[in-house]
């Protein structure tokens, strides 16, 4: 019972700190919502097809053919097409080597025309940009201009099919000029239709994704700051007072423990009210997984925190140790960049991070309907490297007596 | 007729020839330390006498490698619960700043073992006897340095210590703020607490502890009630202080040493010397010196002090 009273003393010591440390307290709680908001705006977009790529155009050719085009691309909802003043390679160039645009496009001749008659000028620092661009060039050009459309196609196949005869060629021209009098619907001749996954808005995938990976990313680092609360205890010499005593440490890391679990459930709470609020992400219908996972990320953070905090001399190689470890483990977890577009080895190497682990369990709950046999080996992994952090700190603890 | 027994209190601590290395460095060389209810032991020593290590066997926090720690009769570094009766202020101020003194307090009554009933009581108990009472509900980091010092003995007293150890409690507080500490430290002796003082300040020392001890080289060089060592030490010598109104040149320095006048640590233009002939000797002091150039602003007479003391033990140790 006293034990018990002792370590409700220390969450209570480190929840008043914390409550008086306004700073402190908008980075635990408040930043990461706000960043989870950021980064699942940044990458639902980045998958879907809310990308609008900046494009600079210049009209060499200004034929009455790319004069459409260039009309509809500048007209297109789907881009954001620029005229470049003067209409020159170099001043596309300069638009894209600035910045300024995504990509480059220079019509050099007539699409009628034999040959190549685009130029995309990419920036390889945008390296989707260009793809996306020349994706989106095409299909301006299919709707404004479907007769250079179709007499490119008949050029390419006519190595097959040999020279047109007149009444051929008479017929195309028909045809073209049907198709530029009246142009096809946007859809008309798309090869797919489209069917979207368990009816969840676009991006959920994502945003499941990112509310793990901000979590973890989070939890950790407030349960850093929390853990070297340690480091000042030694220094102002409330270590000393209490190894002195009759307690010793242990209390004092297993209350700091027990706060650090409940800091990390609160900030769960908050970025997953967040995602259910402006996401729609299912959350409250996943609760009876959703808890547990949550549990178990929160004590991996805090052991974890503790273990690490508790095997340094000093608060600056805590602070550097833990800023190193927290980056490090976000990288090659996925809590910055998505596991799906590391290479393999990397994310066989991502599985010796909680926040692969945490990232997983999430997605798998939130996204892909997982039941118990989906996440208890996420549960076992988090939940052990959390004990066995704070298995740690308190050895080290009763050691540090001297 | 009977014979009325002589009660010996029985000491709350007692240290016997302990010894302690650092690998193969001797730190502690068979220290041997009592205190008993309501005594004021003062621990002096330079840096690197042993204090700190002897702190920490008493705290039970390094096992002697020879000689034992008793605490109330039981070893503080086996039986856990010996630490009961064994509060500590360290000399930093070892308090959460966030934290009012009262919620400090409180957090520290319950480390300690105090069940959760019993901690108002015994905070309101420790706010009075540190007299903190005023600045309850203040936090630890808005209290001036005086304040912060007297809180940080009311952490260490909290859960009613018979021994409480004082390290340093006096660094970086003004006069009035060390008075308030030293009437806090008196308050303690008188209901019985024990308290060691381990500290640099030799005139605290001499101000408070009934009993002072010098610890050098991890050996206790000298230990006693302080008039009796001043007496004991210099027997009818007085110390006479010459504060000059100027730093001298070489010559005067060399004529202030010719008249047996050494420079004083505590303040600049200060020199002293012991004599026999206290006054009629700073009388004629006075006229040599003034005869020579170097003007006295002022020339004091007085008894021998701790420091004295302090210096000459360090003089034998170097001599040896």
């Amino acid at each position: 019972m006293i034990g018990l009273e002792m370590i409700l003393a220390m969450v209570r010591v480190m929840a008043l700190e914390l409550w008086r440390d306004r700073a402190a307290l908008v980075m635990t709680f408040l930043l990461p919502p706000l960043v989870f908001l950021i980064f699942s705006s940044v990458f639902a977009g980045a998958t879907g097809e809310d990308i609008k790529p900046k494009l600079a155009v210049a009209d060499l050719a200004q034929t009455e053919t790319t004069g459409r085009l260039l009309k509809a691309l500048l007209a297109s909802s789907e881009i954001r097409a620029e005229a470049v003043t003067p209409a020159t390679i170099a001043a596309v160039r300069a638009r894209v080597k600035s910045g300024q645009a995504d990509a480059g496009l220079v019509l050099r001749a007539d699409p009628a025309a034999a040959g190549r008659p685009f130029l995309i000028i990419a920036d390889p620092g945008r390296a989707v940009a260009a793809p996306l661009a020349q994706a989106r060039v095409q299909q301006a050009l299919v709707r404004a201009a479907p007769d250079a459309a179709l007499r490119r196609s008949v050029d390419q196949i006519r190595p097959a099919i040999g020279d047109l005869t007149a009444d051929q060629v008479d017929n195309l021209d028909m045809a073209a000029s049907i198709l530029r009098a009246k142009p096809p619907e946007a859809t008309a001749g798309d090869l797919f239709d489209r069917e979207d996954l368990l009816g969840a808005r676009k991006g959920g995938a994502v945003i499941a994704y990112y509310a793990g990976a901000v979590l973890i990313l989070f939890a950790l680092f407030s349960a850093m700051q929390g853990a070297l609360g340690l480091m000042d205890e030694r220094r102002s010499g409330v270590a000393d007072r209490l190894l002195s005593g009759v307690a010793g440490m242990g209390p004092v890391i297993t209350g700091k423990f027990v706060f650090l679990v409940g800091q990390g459930l609160v900030q769960a709470v908050m970025i997953f009210a967040t995602a259910q609020i402006v996401y729609g992400v299912a959350v409250v219908g996943h609760l009876g997984l959703w808890l547990p996972t949550t549990l178990a990320t929160a004590i991996c953070a805090a052991g974890l925190a503790l273990g690490l905090v508790s095997i340094c001399r000093t608060r600056e190689q805590a602070q550097m140790l833990s800023t190193f470890v927290i980056l490090i483990l976000a990288a090659i977890g996925g809590s910055m960049v998505p596991r799906f577009l590391m290479p393999a080895w990397l994310q066989t190497v991502g599985w010796f991070t909680p926040h692969a682990w945490v990232i997983d369990a999430y997605q798998g709950i939130l996204w892909r309907d997982a039941t118990l046999s989906g996440v208890y080996k996420a549960w076992g992994v988090l939940t052990a490297s959390g004990v066995v952090g704070l298995a740690l700190a308190q050895t080290l603890a009763r050691l540090s007596r001297r | 007729m009977t014979a009325t027994p002589i009660l010996t209190p029985t000491p709350i601590l007692t240290v016997a020839g302990v010894v302690h290395a650092y690998g193969d460095k001797p730190v502690l060389r068979g220290v041997d330390l009592t205190l008993t209810p309501g005594e004021i032991y003062a621990l002096l020593g330079p840096n690197g006498a042993g204090k700190t290590t002897l702190i920490k066997t008493i705290c039970g926090r390094l096992r002697p490698d020879a000689g034992t720690v008793a605490l109330k009769g039981q070893d503080p570094a086996r039986v856990p619960a010996a630490r009961a009766c064994l509060g500590l202020a360290p000399q930093e101020i070892a308090l959460y700043g966030h934290l009012t003194v009262a919620e400090n307090l409180a957090a520290f009554a319950s480390l300690a073992g105090i069940a959760a009933k019993a901690v108002p009581a015994a905070v309101e108990r420790a706010l009075t006897l540190t007299r903190t009472v005023d600045r309850a509900h203040v936090p630890i980091r808005h209290l001036s340095g005086g304040y912060q010092r007297r809180a940080n003995i009311a952490a260490a007293i909290v859960h009613q210590p018979s021994l409480l150890i004082l390290d340093e409690p006096t660094v970086g507080v003004d006069v009035d703020a060390r008075e308030a500490l030293d009437a806090v430290v008196r308050g303690l002796r008188d209901i019985g607490v024990a308290v060691l003082l381990v500290t640099h300040d030799l005139e605290q020392a001499g101000a408070l502890a009934d009993r002072v001890g010098f610890l050098r080289d991890g050996r206790m060089m000298l230990e006693g009630e302080p008039r009796a060592l001043i007496a004991e030490a210099f027997g009818v010598q007085m110390e006479v202080l010459v504060e000059l109104l100027a730093e001298p040149d070489a010559a005067g320095e060399l004529r202030l040493a010719a008249e047996g006048l050494v420079r004083a640590t505590r303040r600049a233009h200060l020199w002293t010397r012991l004599d026999v002939d206290g006054y009629a000797a700073a009388g004629r002091l006075d006229k040599r010196l003034r005869k020579a150039g170097l003007i006295p602003r002022e020339i004091r007479v007085r008894q021998p002090s701790l420091q004295n003391l302090f210096t000459l033990v360090a003089e034998r140790k170097q001599a040896a």
